[in-house]
């Protein structure tokens, strides 16, 4: 399971990869030009030092050498530049790319989501979670080609002068992915072992400062704050055995280029003084030859060491791409039905062997026949499926098995936009989302003001709206202290009264409301039952029982709650 | 200086012996490697003058330039090596303290009113505590080692090539000053927006996938999809923006690097050929130069983050500095010990951003034990009651006197219980010594024992984000069983029978009532269906009330 996730995290950083393939193209070439502008300069230069220094044949060297010179610095520079702005381009590009993928399998999925994924978990993935991608698709993705052909590059335009300095430069690179897999390994031994315990310490403030309230009422902050100190002290420890062990691999290129330089630097000094005579293709090496092999030495391990830096960004992208993986395999079955039956009046509604699950079914089969003005209580505890059930008679699952009629005809209510249309659906927790009453009351349809004030007065929401800052242009947001949770109830139910749907489905309404606003509640359904609505509440606390004329209870099937 | 500055220069203080190994490290890193070169340039250089003649290349010595090309190279790698664990270590020292320290201070403000649990607020909060936490590592210690290489360039440079210091300096002070600073504003200004704009994006997500239900069906999230997408692309604009911006900045950071290393060559050879400077010396000039820039790029980014590790010192301390209010309530104790009495007097309270008091002119009167049910409309401030009773809030007028009673025995259940990310036990005590007995004892009061033996390593099953998650009916109960282990003597219960099943809570309700009977209660909700003989009713007078 652990093993597939990964390899389909991997595929799927690829994938996303290809999805800016120009750039990466693109910015792949530019990375060789700068090292090709690299290699000018050092040639550049070992001409200018032999010309001036070595032959003394000239005082300045040629000016035509210093345009060179600095065209390559300049050329470099601006390629530098240019392949950043790139990568920038791509990531942005890449990441617009996936946030749209995973919002539109969110929208998908639906209700599915729940509760393997909670709101905030979702918000967090579609925001900072995926931002967190930027340097991944920016940086290390044309680095990643660019650290196995710049090095090249750098062999075979040093190999133009000399054998043994690319040889001691070809020999020593291929020490390094193994060394770096060998130390890689046992830096993931060591965090996968401390895994678990880096991510909970790692985000403990946080999680305290979110549940503040409840320390507080405890009178326990000044102890908390010693435990998150000493809880800190905990992670320094188990972090700093992962780092010393990761750092080992970025140590190791460091070894690597330092020593090259130095081999270079030596064998050449040796090679001036005489001491022996390898490594020339023929010919003799002079001033300039070496400058230019030393200038090149650095270069060779710099696409490495830069694509060790940007290790952290790899380790990050997989820990996203494995939510994301993760979310992409709660996967359903959407193929549309083609329905035929439209919004006709609905004048009876029948539910044969219905039964709501996924890989179980959740309670017993349901056989009831409803008409318009009838009143249908779900009753059951928590936990015997009653909001699957809405949900599954709402279309926004499949249903687990037993039929449904309209009028008489089946009709398949899954993903029946049609059937959709002629529903309204009350949740525990009024559904507002952050836009202006009207917005919330219309939900994209053209109602006037007339309309909308009669259906509050229905809902005895019109005082409320009147008193709120902009009436029905009051933005609800997060942040406004101005809705209670029965004011808020109220206004979605001035929603059912705006759109009079044919029937209308009831998750508890009632759990967060006291009993006036309840029973008040409750008599405002009633009139909506009698302009000819068919009801459908579940409930495990009914308030008034009598205000039903049928009831089901639900008995919840395997394993209970 | 403000006192989080202080607190800051006082945690570096105390770690200084870690810092000062960080700084150092890193120094001797830097002047190896760009040594490495130069002494490679001058030793190579020297030598392939030195080999034109046979009698000066068998005079030349050459070990000591070897011994110092591998010496550098080594000290070098293993430099780096250190350096990075001692800095690390360094960083994750002063992040334990400055994480408890936070946390401590934070605490103490009132929250109540501006509500820590509002995104837009904490991911800014949080967000500014990781500057922070990224001051020492990636602005002190990068601007420490710039500072350095600049200043050991400058004495070789003096000692070596003293006529091109007045080329070179005024580049330096671009590199090192100038351009920083420019930097460092260009990743200051949009990184708000940005953060602004990424926090109304989470708002909007999980808004919208609150409220999935009634989108579907009325088919709006098409729309909503759109609307999502759109302020995502406006956060990709701001970003690409900024980006772009600092990359111009460091386009003219490294043309001038770029300048300067020409000028030094041109320089150095200018100089060699008026017979100042030795030939070995042009080539070591030249790898100086080019080593120097190579540290001297870092100093943007560096400037750029002590910018913004600075301004959120700022807007925390700022945070810190709102008044706290004080406790209005008064206690009292008679010397011969008595009943607990409670008693309220005249008892308003306006929300800040409201008009309207929210509270009007609350009476209450009690001595002894007994069990309330407050009753009334939703939206007429029982949890605001509550909280005052409790001290989160202060009233703006009337008062609260309690006789026998000290404010740590007044236990409040919130509407909304926090789960801490916690093993079972530590979410219960919350740090106060408890037996197991105890505990088993609570959760067994609140129909919880059964589901926590079920757990999958009992007690210590860690919940929360991430973690097993209770539903809402069992976070319910366990925020009951957390009053009945805090054992306080006034105890305000707000909703606590919300999503829980009927018979349950009838069973937990019946119990409580016996376990508390001598205690004082005040339990709001809207399900009186719970309430027993004897248990008085309270209401609370609404705005409305009055106009009728």
């Amino acid at each position: 399971m652990r093993t597939s996730t990964a390899a389909k995290s991997q595929t799927l950083l690829h994938h996303l990869s290809r999805e800016a393939k120009g750039e990466n193209l693109l910015a792949v070439i530019l990375g060789l030009v700068q090292v090709s502008m690299v290699i000018l300069f050092a040639y550049q230069v070992s001409q200018i030092l032999n010309q001036v220094v070595y032959e003394s044949s000239s005082e300045r060297a040629d000016a035509i050498t210093w345009f060179w010179l600095a065209l390559a610095l300049l050329i470099r520079t601006l390629a530098a530049n240019w392949q950043n702005r790139l990568g920038n381009r791509a990531s942005i590009k890449i990441r617009r790319h996936l946030r749209k993928e995973v919002l539109t399998h969110c929208f998908r999925l639906n209700v599915a989501l729940f509760p393997q994924f909670n709101v905030a978990e979702l918000s967090n993935l579609l925001t900072t979670e995926i931002n967190s991608l930027r340097e991944y698709f920016a940086d290390f993705v044309p680095q990643k080609q660019l650290s196995v052909l710049m090095p090249i590059t750098v062999i075979i335009a040093s190999a133009q002068i000399n054998w043994l300095v690319p040889l001691i430069l070809a020999l020593t690179a291929p020490l390094i992915p193994l060394f770096m897999i060998l130390a890689g390994r046992e830096a993931a031994v060591a965090s996968r072992q401390n895994l678990e315990q880096l991510n909970r310490l790692g985000n403990l403030l946080a999680d305290r400062l979110k549940n503040l309230q409840a320390i507080k009422l405890a009178g326990s902050t000044e102890i908390e704050a010693d435990c998150l100190e000493k809880q800190s002290d905990t992670y320094r420890h188990s972090t700093m055995k992962v780092l010393r062990m990761a750092f080992l691999s970025g140590t190791l290129l460091e070894f690597f280029s330092a020593i090259s330089v130095a081999l270079v630097a030596v064998y050449l000094g040796l090679y001036f003084l005489d001491k022996y005579e390898v490594g020339h293709w023929g010919g003799d090496l002079d001033l300039g030859d070496g400058v230019f092999l030393l200038m090149l030495a650095p270069e060779f391990y710099l696409p490495l060491r830069r694509m060790g830096s940007l290790y952290h960004a790899k380790i990050d992208a997989i820990s996203v791409a494995e939510h994301v993986v993760r979310l992409q395999d709660l996967s359903l079955d959407l193929t549309e039905m083609p329905h035929s039956n439209g919004p006709e009046p609905l004048k009876n509604l029948t539910l044969n062997h219905f039964q709501a699950g996924t890989e179980n079914a959740l309670h017993q089969s349901l056989s009831i026949s409803l008409k318009p003005g009838d009143r249908l209580l779900l009753n059951g505890p928590s936990g015997s499926g009653k909001t699957t059930l809405l949900d599954s008679l709402a279309g926004l699952r499949p249903l687990y098995s037993g039929q449904m009629l309209l009028n008489g005809f089946p009709l398949l209510p899954h993903q029946n936009k049609q059937w959709w249309s002629t529903l309204g659906y009350m949740a525990q927790k009024p559904e507002l989302f952050y836009a202006s009453v009207r917005t919330n009351l219309c939900l994209g349809q053209n109602f006037d003001d007339t309309q909308l004030f009669a259906a509050l007065r229905e809902a005895r929401a019109e005082t409320l709206i009147q008193t709120l800052p902009g009436g029905l242009d009051y933005e609800i947001s997060d942040s406004g202290g101005y809705l209670s949770g029965g004011q808020a109830q109220r206004i979605a139910l001035a929603r059912i009264f705006l759109h009079q749907p044919s029937l209308l489905l009831l998750d508890e309404p009632t759990a967060n409301l006291d009993p006036e606003t309840a029973t008040e509640f409750m008599h405002q359904l009633e009139a909506y039952c009698q302009s000819g609505g068919i009801l459908i509440m579940a409930s495990h606390r009914p308030t008034d029982r009598s205000f039903f004329n049928h009831e089901l209870t639900l008995n919840p099937q395997g394993r209970g709650q | 200086m403000s006192s989080l500055h202080k607190l800051y220069l006082k945690l570096l203080f105390q770690n200084k012996g870690m810092v000062l190994l960080g700084i150092l490290l890193a120094v001797i890193t830097a002047f190896s490697g760009i040594a490495l070169l130069a002494v490679s340039g001058w030793f190579i250089s020297a030598a392939a003058l030195a080999g034109l003649t046979a009698a000066s290349a068998h005079a030349f010595n050459f070990f000591t330039p070897g011994a110092l090309v591998r010496g550098l190279s080594i000290s070098r790698t293993t430099g780096r090596y250190a350096e990075r664990v001692a800095s690390h270590e360094a960083t994750l020292r002063i992040i334990s303290t400055l994480r408890s320290n936070l946390f401590r201070m934070l605490s103490r403000r009132n929250w109540q009113e501006q509500q820590l649990n509002r995104h837009e607020f904490s991911s800014r909060l949080l967000q500014d505590i990781q500057h922070i936490e990224h001051i020492y590592l990636f602005a002190l210690v990068p601007a420490i080692v710039s500072l350095c290489v600049v200043a050991a360039y400058m004495v070789t440079l003096w000692m070596v090539l003293p006529g091109a210091l007045p080329i070179i300096l005024p580049l330096l002070l671009l590199v090192t000053v100038i351009f920083p600073w420019l930097y460092s504003l260009r990743v200051q200004q949009p990184e708000q927006k940005q953060h602004k704009i990424e926090s109304l994006l989470w708002l909007q997500c999980s808004a919208t996938f609150s409220c999935i239900r009634t989108l579907t069906l009325s088919r709006r999230l098409p729309e909503h999809r759109q609307t999502l997408l759109q302020i995502a692309t406006s956060a990709d604009e701001a970003e690409y923006i900024a980006v772009k911006r600092q990359q111009q900045v460091l386009l003219l950071t490294q043309l001038v690097l770029g300048l300067m290393s020409l000028g030094t060559l041109w320089l150095a050879i200018a100089s060699y050929s008026q017979e100042l400077l030795t030939g070995a010396e042009v080539f070591m000039l030249l790898l100086l130069t080019l080593g120097t820039a190579d540290v001297l790029i870092n100093s943007c980014p560096a400037m750029a983050n002590l910018a913004l590790g600075i301004a959120a010192l700022e807007r925390l301390e700022s945070c810190f500095q709102e008044i706290i209010p004080v406790d209005k309530r008064i206690f009292s104790q008679d010397i011969s010990g008595g009943e607990i009495t409670l008693q309220i007097r005249d008892l308003s309270y306006t929300y800040p951003q409201q008009e309207k008091p929210t509270l009007v002119q609350f009476n209450f009167e009690h001595h002894g034990g007994g069990w309330f049910w407050l009753q009334a409309p939703s939206g007429v401030g029982k949890s605001t009651l509550l909280h005052l009773i409790c001290g989160e809030l202060q009233p703006q007028m009337g008062q609260i006197q309690c006789q026998n009673l000290v404010p740590s025995q007044i236990g409040l259940q919130p509407q909304r219980i926090d789960i801490l990310r916690a093993s079972l036990r530590d979410n219960l005590s919350l740090h106060n010594p408890l037996t197991d007995q105890q505990i088993w004892q609570a959760l067994t009061l609140v129909e919880l024992s059964e589901w926590a033996n079920n757990l999958p390593q009992k007690l210590e099953t860690w919940l929360g984000d991430g973690e097993w998650q209770p539903s809402g009916g069992e976070a319910k109960r366990l925020g009951l069983a957390r009053l009945i282990l805090q054992d306080p003597q006034l105890i305000l219960l707000d909703e606590p029978s919300a999503g829980l099943d009927s018979d349950l809570t009838q069973k937990i309700f019946t119990r409580l009532a016996r376990y508390w009977q001598d205690r004082l209660v005040i339990c709001s909700s809207h399900d009186l269906q719970f309430r027993k003989e004897g248990q008085p009713l309270l209401t609370l007078k609404t705005e409305t009330d009055h106009l009728d």
